[in-house]
């Protein structure tokens, strides 16, 4: 059989995310204990934080959508002081991404060198790019073999039909 | 009359800018620098380069051979004891998630298959059970029970070598030789049905790749007849090893409370009390017909943890035999084409490998390739409650500790 219960979502905006955790997670009629992931999204339009979460009391996964993080600057509130788990997958979501967590208290790269200046899972980062702002000043041969102008104007950013 | 303070002991200030040319003044030789060439990024980076009197940095890693990979820890120490901890990760990034978004639904089987290449049968299945969920398709039974009898034997080699690893840590050389004769039987095995001794690449979209062989039945008749024996002998070695149980009893002893909020899964989860194991909280695959037990244990030490795991052996071997004997005939692959355009949508789907919850939220756009797929490993989770429990002990236990969390750099580092 398929491993149900993933239906349930909440969808809030950035600003809600700590009371909201912090209701689900203290409120005696959820109890949602365990932090199961904590991740970020690049629509293509806006970021996403997404966090799951598990109750002892039900089987269910409960999804919960962090919604509308700007691109440009996107900023959410840390749930470290919940889950201090949640450090970790909030260093990673900051390294990949570039999402501010406010209220983390080691919010630096984690896998990236620590001069390094993409976001890698964004859905504009094009290897040339990176390759060009790297303190090797780009010498690779990727960017070699495909000039920088023709990798521009491959450079479509990918845009999600989820909603 | 007051003598002015050494140089070295003025406290340092916590944020430096590039720009300031005094980050890159001479020390003298004899002081060494703790300072990273750049200024501290976070406030815990700032706190914890600051050393007071008498404390020093050491790296344990990139390269250190207990580190179980390509970890690097920089232990904070006064003497022998390790005050703070700070894992630096990233030496085996390759991007596994960017390179998924890359290839079509089928590539991200073989591209997550080196994540856990302890027990890679876990971490392939991520994007295979996601896709599943997402296309919504049932997966004939007798794969089913494949999937679980290939799960379940991949657990007991990962943790055969766990045992041997974590007694090689400790100074015992000869585990890690039983471990690997256990582990090189089931992977001699998993050859004989996958065609690959490690990273299997065995699982697809809609079954598996093969039916049961001859070559392989064949084997593992011969082996469920002395079926954690080895396993067992180890036991007996170790269990009663007053080195081993000396360093393991009472040493990185976590609490329940903390190991819920550090996100933790798995035997380190459930060393502390916690009977959170994904195949009964959240039953998938066959799992829910099958009769085993979840192992606690309340100690939440080194020792604990070690126990669980053989524990977990016992269990996975009931679990084969009662597979073996409720195999049924049939298709081992549904039909499903070979391009596949999975619909648009969101799932999150998780499975208990040897380290604890494996899980996977994968975003599809309706197009053949994956719009994100996100891995959650769970090494990366436990590895991250080291550093809570790591302090007050000596730089000998640290590996000892860190072994016992049975962390899997390939994981960690995606």
């Amino acid at each position: 059989m398929r491993q149900r219960g993933d239906t349930t979502e909440i969808r809030v905006a950035p600003q809600h995310v700590a009371e909201v955790m912090r209701t689900l997670r203290e409120d005696e009629h959820f109890r949602f204990e365990i932090l199961a992931d904590v991740c970020g999204v690049d629509t293509g339009d806006e970021m996403w934080v997404v966090y799951h979460l598990w109750s002892v009391e039900s089987p269910n996964w409960l999804r919960v959508i962090a919604e509308g993080l700007p691109r440009d600057d996107p900023r959410v509130p840390s749930v470290t002081f919940l889950w201090n788990g949640a450090e970790w997958g909030e260093r990673e979501a900051y390294d990949m991404f570039g999402i501010i967590f406010e209220g983390n208290r080691d919010l630096r790269r984690i896998y990236m060198p620590p001069d390094y200046t993409s976001f890698p899972l964004r859905k504009d980062f094009l290897l040339a790019d990176d390759a060009a702002r790297s303190p090797g000043e780009g010498f690779r041969h990727v960017e070699q073999t495909h000039p920088p102008a023709e990798n521009l104007r491959r450079s479509v950013v990918r845009r999600s039909k989820v909603s | 009359m007051a003598e002015a303070k050494p140089q070295a002991t003025e406290p340092r200030s916590s944020v430096r800018s590039l720009d300031d040319p005094d980050i890159f003044v001479e020390m003298p030789a004899t002081i060494f620098d703790a300072v990273p060439p750049y200024p501290p990024r976070s406030e815990r980076e700032a706190e914890f380069y600051h050393l007071e009197d008498g404390e020093m940095l050491i790296n344990l890693g990139p390269q250190h051979p207990s580190t179980h990979g390509v970890l690097r820890v920089v232990l904070k120490i006064d003497g022998e004891r390790v005050i703070d901890l700070d894992p630096v990760l990233g030496y085996l990034h390759r991007g596994v998630e960017k390179i998924c978004e890359n290839g079509d639904w089928h590539h991200a089987i073989s591209n997550c298959d080196p994540l856990e290449y302890v027990a890679s049968m876990f971490s392939e299945a991520m994007p295979v059970l996601v896709a599943e969920k997402l296309l919504d398709i049932q997966v004939p039974r007798r794969a089913e029970y494949i999937r679980v009898l290939a799960w379940e034997l991949n657990r007991i080699a990962s943790h055969a070598l766990f045992m041997g690893w974590l007694a090689l840590d400790l100074g015992g050389l000869t585990p890690i030789l039983w471990g690997f004769i256990e582990r090189d039987e089931i992977v001699e095995m998993m050859a004989a049905l996958t065609g690959q001794r490690l990273l299997f690449n065995y699982l697809r979209i809609g079954g598996v790749n093969g039916d049961l062989n001859h070559d392989f039945l064949s084997r593992l008749g011969d082996w469920m007849g002395r079926a954690g024996e080895q396993i067992e002998a180890t036991t007996r070695f170790l269990n009663e090893n007053e080195i081993f149980v000396r360093r393991t009893k009472g040493l990185g002893v976590l609490d329940r409370e903390t190991a819920i909020r550090t996100c933790m899964s798995g035997p380190p989860l459930r060393a502390t009390g916690v009977p959170y194991d994904v195949r009964r909280a959240h039953p998938y695959s066959v799992y829910p017909e099958l009769e085993f037990d979840i192992p606690t244990r309340t100690e939440g030490d080194s020792y604990a943890r070690y126990l669980l795991h053989v524990d977990e052996v016992r269990e996975s071997i009931r679990i084969i035999d009662q597979v073996l004997h409720e195999m049924p005939d049939g298709p081992v692959m549904g039909r499903i084409p070979r391009l596949i355009r999975v619909p648009p949508g969101r799932a999150f789907i998780a499975i208990e490998s040897p380290r604890g919850q494996y899980a996977c939220y994968g975003m599809s756009d309706g197009s053949d390739q994956p719009f994100r797929l996100r891995i959650h490993d769970p090494s990366f989770f436990n590895l991250q409650a080291v550093g809570l429990l790591m302090p007050g002990h000596l730089i000998a236990d640290t590996m000892a500790i860190m072994a016992s969390m049975d962390p899997i750099m390939g994981g960690i580092d995606k």
